[in-house]
Formats: C-alpha cells, sequence, structure tokens
C-alpha cells in the first residue's frame, strides 16, 4: 500500500465544513417544515440557525471555488470528453457497486492525485458542485428574504415554485447525504475513506496507483 | 320685492344653497312678516334661535310632535329647543333646510310621505348643499353602495347625525359615536380593544376610534386590502422597524397577513385568494363573467378545489381579458367583532407554530375573490386543499406558508428519501451477507460479470485491491 496525499487541507475544511453545515441544514430544514411532528428547537430557532448556516455553506462553496479555480488540483474535475470512455467506466463502476465487491473483485477504479473521482463520482460531484448547490443557495436567498427579492421570486413564478425547488433539492440531499455516508464506507477497510478525508492520505494499491491514469 | 330678493341671495351665497329656490325663502321670510334681512341675527345670535326659528319652534318644540305616515309608522316633527339652540346648525336657521315648506299653508292640509326611510333619502339632499366633499366621500363608500342596492338598514346622514342637535366633533366622543347603533356588536368588541382603553383613559389619546381606521364617510370595506393596515401605519409608522428585530421575512408577512390576524388573537383567521391582473389591479365581476366562475365554483363539494382553480386560471388567461391573471393571498382575520378587540401587543400572536404547522386553523378557511360592481369583495369557497395541492404550485403560486400550506406530495418523497437513503446502505450490505451466507448468484448478463459464481465477497473487511 502506497499513501498518497488525494484530499489537500483547504479541500478537507470545506468537506468537513459542508459535511457538518448540510447535515444542519437538513435537521433544521426538518424542524422548519414539520412544526407540530418535530419540536426540538423552536420554528424561529431553526430558521435562525438554518439562514445563518445556509451563509456560511455559500461563502465555504467559494472557498472550494476559489482553491480549485486557483490550484492543479482543478484537473479533478476536469471531465471524461469521451463518452463511450465514461459510459464504460461508468458502467464498470456500478458493477463492482452492485456485483463485483460482492464477489471480491478490485475497484475497477484507482485512485491518484489528479484523478481522484471514479466516473460516477465524476459526474455526479459536478453536477452536485455546479448545478444543485448552486441552485440550493440561490433559492435559499430568495427565500430568506422574499420581499427583497420579490422581483427575481416574481421572474421564476413566485414563491410556492421557488420554495418548492428548494425542497425537492432538499429532498435529493437527504438522500445523497445517506446514501454518501455509505458509499464512504466501501474503502479496502469501512474506516479507510473516513480516515483519508481527515488525514488527508488515501491508502493505495501501489501498482495501481502508477499506471492509472 | 328686490330688497326681499336680495337678502335671499345672500342667504343663499352664505348657506351656499345652489339647490334652493330662492323665491320659497323668500315666501318664507314674507308668510313670518319678517324682511329678509332679519334673518341674518340667525347667524350671530349668540346661542338663542333666531326669531323665526323660535316662532316654528314655538310648535315643533313641543314633545310627542309627530306625523303619521303611509306606511302606517310616524316620524317624530318634535325639536327639542335646547338641543337645537347648541346645535352647528342653529346658525342655519329651520329654514336653511325646510326651505320647501310654505308657511302660507303650514301645516298643509295633506302632505304624504311614505316613510320615514324614504324621507331621510329626500332630506340627504338638503345635506349635499352645504356639505358636498362629504357627501362626495359618501357616495363612494360601501354605505351608499348598499342604500343603492335597496339596503334598507343602510345608514344616510340623518342615521348617523340628528340634524337639529349635530354638535362639532360628537362623532369623536368614544361614547357617542354613531356606528354602534348599527355595529353594536363590532363596537362592543372594539370597547374591550387597548385602542379604546388608551382612549377611555383619556379622550386626548390618539387611540383610534372607528372613523379613524374606517373613515367618517368614504366608509370602504375592510376587506378589499391594505386600507385598514396603512391605517395601522398611520400611528405605527415604525411598525415594520420593530417586527424585523424577531420576525424573519417581516416585510413579507406585511404584505400578505393583515394586522389583526395577530393583534387580534381571538379572531378566527382565512385565507383569501384574489385575482389580479397584470397591473396587480382586482379583477371584477364584470370582467370575469361571474356564470364562468360560478361553474368553477360548484365544481367540488367544498368549493372550489385545486384542478377547479386551475382550469379557471387557464380559462382566464386563455380568455386574455386582464392580461397574465394570478391570485394574490393573504391571511386575513374573519371580518367581525372578534377582529376588533386588538389586544396589547404582549398579548399578540408571536409563536410561528400558529400558522407554520400543518393543520394550522389560519389555513382552513380560503376564499377566492373578485371585486364587484359596487367596489365590494364577491368571495367564493374554496376548499382548503388548494393551499397544499401540488397543482397549487401553479396557481397559487405567490402564496405559501412554510409548514402551514406545504404540498403533502412532497412529504412523500421526504419520506421516500429517507427509507431510500437508508435502504441503499442496508440493502447492499444485507445482499452481502446473503451472498457470504448462501453464495454469489453467477452474473445474469453474461459478459463480465461471470465466471465465479460462488465465491463470496463483499461486506466488512472487503478488500477493493
Amino acid at each position: 500500500m502506497q499513501r498518497l496525499y488525494i484530499h489537500p487541507l483547504p479541500v478537507r475544511i470545506w468537506h468537513w465544513t459542508n459535511a457538518v453545515g448540510i447535515v444542519l441544514m437538513i435537521l433544521t430544514g426538518m424542524q422548519i417544515r414539520y412544526v407540530g411532528l418535530i419540536d426540538v428547537v423552536s420554528f424561529r430557532t431553526a430558521v435562525n440557525i438554518h439562514n445563518t448556516v445556509g451563509f456560511i455553506l455559500i461563502a465555504n462553496f467559494f472557498l472550494w471555488l476559489v482553491y480549485y479555480l486557483f490550484s492543479d488540483r482543478i484537473k479533478v474535475y476536469h471531465p471524461e470528453l469521451s463518452p463511450r470512455k465514461h459510459f464504460l467506466g461508468s458502467f464498470r463502476q456500478a458493477y463492482y457497486y452492485g456485483y463485483g465487491i460482492f464477489r471480491g473483485d478490485p475497484n475497477p477504479f484507482h485512485v491518484s492525485i489528479y484523478r481522484k473521482f471514479n466516473p460516477l463520482q465524476s459526474m455526479l460531484y459536478q453536477i452536485i458542485m455546479m448545478l444543485v448547490l448552486p441552485i440550493q443557495f440561490y433559492t435559499g436567498i430568495l427565500l430568506w428574504d422574499v420581499k427583497r427579492f420579490s422581483a427575481q421570486v416574481d421572474f421564476f413564478g413566485g414563491v410556492r415554485v421557488i420554495d418548492t425547488v428548494h425542497v425537492l433539492i432538499f429532498i435529493f440531499l437527504i438522500f445523497y447525504v445517506l446514501v454518501h455516508i455509505y458509499l464512504g464506507s466501501l474503502g479496502h477497510t469501512r474506516a479507510a475513506h473516513y480516515k483519508a478525508m481527515l488525514t488527508g492520505y488515501e491508502d493505495v494499491e501501489e501498482v495501481a496507483a502508477g499506471t492509472e491514469t | 320685492m328686490v330688497t326681499m330678493m336680495d337678502g335671499c341671495n345672500t342667504l343663499l351665497k352664505i348657506l351656499r344653497l345652489p339647490w334652493c329656490n330662492g323665491l320659497v325663502i323668500a315666501a318664507f321670510a314674507a308668510a313670518l312678516a319678517i324682511p329678509p334681512t332679519a334673518m341674518r341675527p340667525a347667524f350671530a345670535a349668540g346661542d338663542a334661535p333666531s326669531a323665526a326659528d323660535r316662532r316654528c319652534l314655538s310648535c315643533h318644540g313641543g314633545a310627542g310632535m309627530e306625523k303619521n305616515l303611509e306606511d302606517g309608522s310616524t316620524l317624530s316633527l318634535h325639536v327639542p329647543a335646547d338641543m337645537f339652540a347648541k346645535s352647528v346648525h342653529r346658525p342655519v336657521g329651520c329654514a336653511g333646510c325646510h326651505s320647501e315648506v310654505d308657511l302660507a299653508a303650514h301645516p298643509p292640509a295633506k302632505k304624504n310621505i311614505a316613510s320615514a326611510r324614504s324621507f331621510s333619502l329626500t332630506m340627504t339632499q338638503v345635506c349635499r348643499g352645504c356639505h358636498a366633499d362629504k357627501f362626495d366621500q359618501w357616495e363612494s363608500s360601501i354605505h351608499a353602495a348598499l342604500v343603492r342596492s335597496g339596503n334598507a338598514a343602510a345608514p344616510v346622514c340623518t342615521d348617523c347625525h340628528n340634524p337639529h342637535a349635530v354638535i362639532k366633533d360628537a362623532a369623536t366622543k368614544i361614547d357617542q359615536i354613531p356606528c354602534k347603533k348599527c355595529h353594536g356588536d363590532i363596537y362592543a368588541a372594539y370597547l374591550e380593544s387597548m385602542h379604546a382603553k388608551a382612549r377611555l383613559k383619556s379622550e386626548q389619546s390618539y387611540a383610534p376610534i372607528c372613523t379613524s381606521c374606517h373613515s367618517a364617510h368614504a366608509v370602504k370595506p375592510t376587506a378589499l386590502g391594505q386600507g385598514p393596515q396603512a391605517a395601522c401605519f398611520g400611528c405605527h409608522a415604525d411598525a415594520l422597524e420593530a417586527h424585523q428585530k424577531w420576525l424573519p421575512n417581516a416585510a413579507l408577512h406585511f404584505e400578505v397577513v393583515s394586522c389583526p390576524a395577530c393583534h387580534a388573537p381571538d379572531a378566527p383567521r382565512k385565507v383569501d385568494l384574489m385575482l389580479i391582473d397584470s397591473r396587480a389591479q382586482p379583477l371584477g365581476t364584470e370582467q370575469v363573467g361571474v356564470p364562468v366562475f360560478e361553474a368553477s365554483a360548484q365544481s367540488g363539494d367544498k368549493g372550489i378545489d385545486a384542478p377547479a382553480l386551475w382550469k379557471l386560471l387557464q380559462t382566464l388567461n386563455r380568455s386574455g381579458i386582464a392580461g397574465n391573471v394570478v391570485l394574490r393571498g393573504r391571511l386575513e382575520a374573519f371580518p367581525g367583532p372578534q377582529a376588533h378587540r386588538l389586544a396589547d401587543k404582549s398579548k399578540a400572536i408571536s409563536d410561528c407554530r400558529t400558522c407554520h404547522r400543518a393543520g394550522s386553523q389560519a389555513f382552513q378557511s380560503v376564499t377566492v375573490s373578485l371585486v364587484g360592481p359596487e367596489g365590494r369583495r364577491v368571495e367564493y369557497g374554496a376548499n382548503s386543499d388548494v393551499l397544499n395541492s401540488v397543482i397549487s404550485v401553479g396557481s397559487v403560486r405567490g402564496f405559501y406558508a412554510i409548514g402551514g400550506t406545504r404540498i403533502k406530495l412532497l412529504d412523500l418523497l421526504v419520506i421516500l428519501a429517507i427509507l431510500g437513503g437508508i435502504g441503499v446502505g442496508v440493502g447492499h450490505m444485507t445482499l452481502g451477507w446473503i451472498f457470504r451466507r448462501y453464495g454469489l448468484p453467477s452474473w445474469p448478463f453474461g459478459g463480465q460479470g461471470g465466471g465465479q459464481g460462488n465465491q463470496p465477497g463483499g461486506g466488512e473487511g472487503q478488500k477493493t485491491a
């Protein structure tokens, strides 16, 4: 096993701030939406926490954006431009998670410093970071002060439309976070990826690390 | 005669009575054998009625004088002399308003008056002669609209102002406000409000009385929007700033929630969805065509339901009668006594859960409204599901209370997301356990999966390399 420095400090700070923040947003979001069913904190407290954490997450997003824009590590987000290669890679990865992993097959994807996402992750994370989260931040800001942004709220069809989009992404993120936590346990040990996200170092098969492109 | 006419014209000028027939006045004065100029002392004779008025009062000042009317009722002809002497109308004198009286033949042998109401309606025009501005305001009021629609109880001038005893600023006295004659229940509720309490403590108080919010003459239906709220801000100019200190989205709350909805905590609440056009003006019944609306209103058992509301908006927008028609939602206190029992702010609703939870009373009663011909709101009952249906994302797009009017279908998706999110992990681990215990079936699709059939794998300690 070789230890590779896959997750630099800014990325780890961003990741764990995001992790704690999104969990807090989900919990306070549940409290806000289900007052009466859930009464852990008051509605107003939940709204205040939700707003504050929301702005922290927006700032955190820009930390991520600025870091990658000014770092050569942005290569990890470079998309696979060959649809055929991308499709085959995705299929191989899906096959691994759905069948090969039970048989003891090796993970078809091998991590390197400039290529840390498997084809499924690569596609999903780009959608999340460039589409899902920005939309969630934007709708959140509109809902934070509906009157101030009433022209934009009206442009998109009204507060109920904005809220519905915000809630649909909220629902997706609930699903995503739960699955993300589970998939994080599918390293060479259950705790391997969690540890790597704390220390920055992934344990990588030496030969694989050298050959994977 | 020229002198007499001059005097009369002077009187007309002072009284601003263009409707007066000068000759009648002249005849009135002549019959009293008083030179017209002698009527002038009526404007400057202290508290005592003029000689001419005293002559009228010699008969009409007696209690119990009345006239039988055609409808079988009686009309009191009694004018309490002492009250008239204190009245602001004393300088005008009897003839100022009763110019039609021909003293040469008074009392007339026969003067038929159908009813006290018809007489009041006729005399309203006399008031207009001097009080044209107030009369115009009244004409724009809900009271006048009701009169025009034939409502026999709707007030005209004399229902609120006793013309023989009218005193300046009487209507500002809390115990003399005439509104209580018809709106007794609302007045009783008002007396329990913090506004009345402040006013009872001191008549110098700025605390509002009926006319402060509803105006004295141009009384408008409160339900038509934000007029009463503007009245609140007339005194509570810093209300928004004060609410912003604790209320998230305070400006939005001010736009979609009426003040009494929170500040009259006992009042039941309702949501009104008003149809508005591209210029944010309420749609009138004459634009929409009420039959079209009635058909929608009758489509559901409990009034307009979500699909019917959607169809209605589609129909209105396709017709192009008013540009892009949308619904403007507003949470209000039910009009009525309880909405006037405005509590001290310490008792106002500040618990968000009152509205922001499923099943809140505030969202159980819903109306869809238009504006009728006289500016009155015409309401159609709607099923409360219009606030919770997924269809309403398109129709009730501008009104949404987090938690309170949430879309039920999204709740189902939340449950699926949680179960699905947990299910992926649990299912995957369960498969791993099953395959370890019973062996792995061969890859069903051929190709790369086959080959190592029953080899156990996955689960705890699974190695990826």
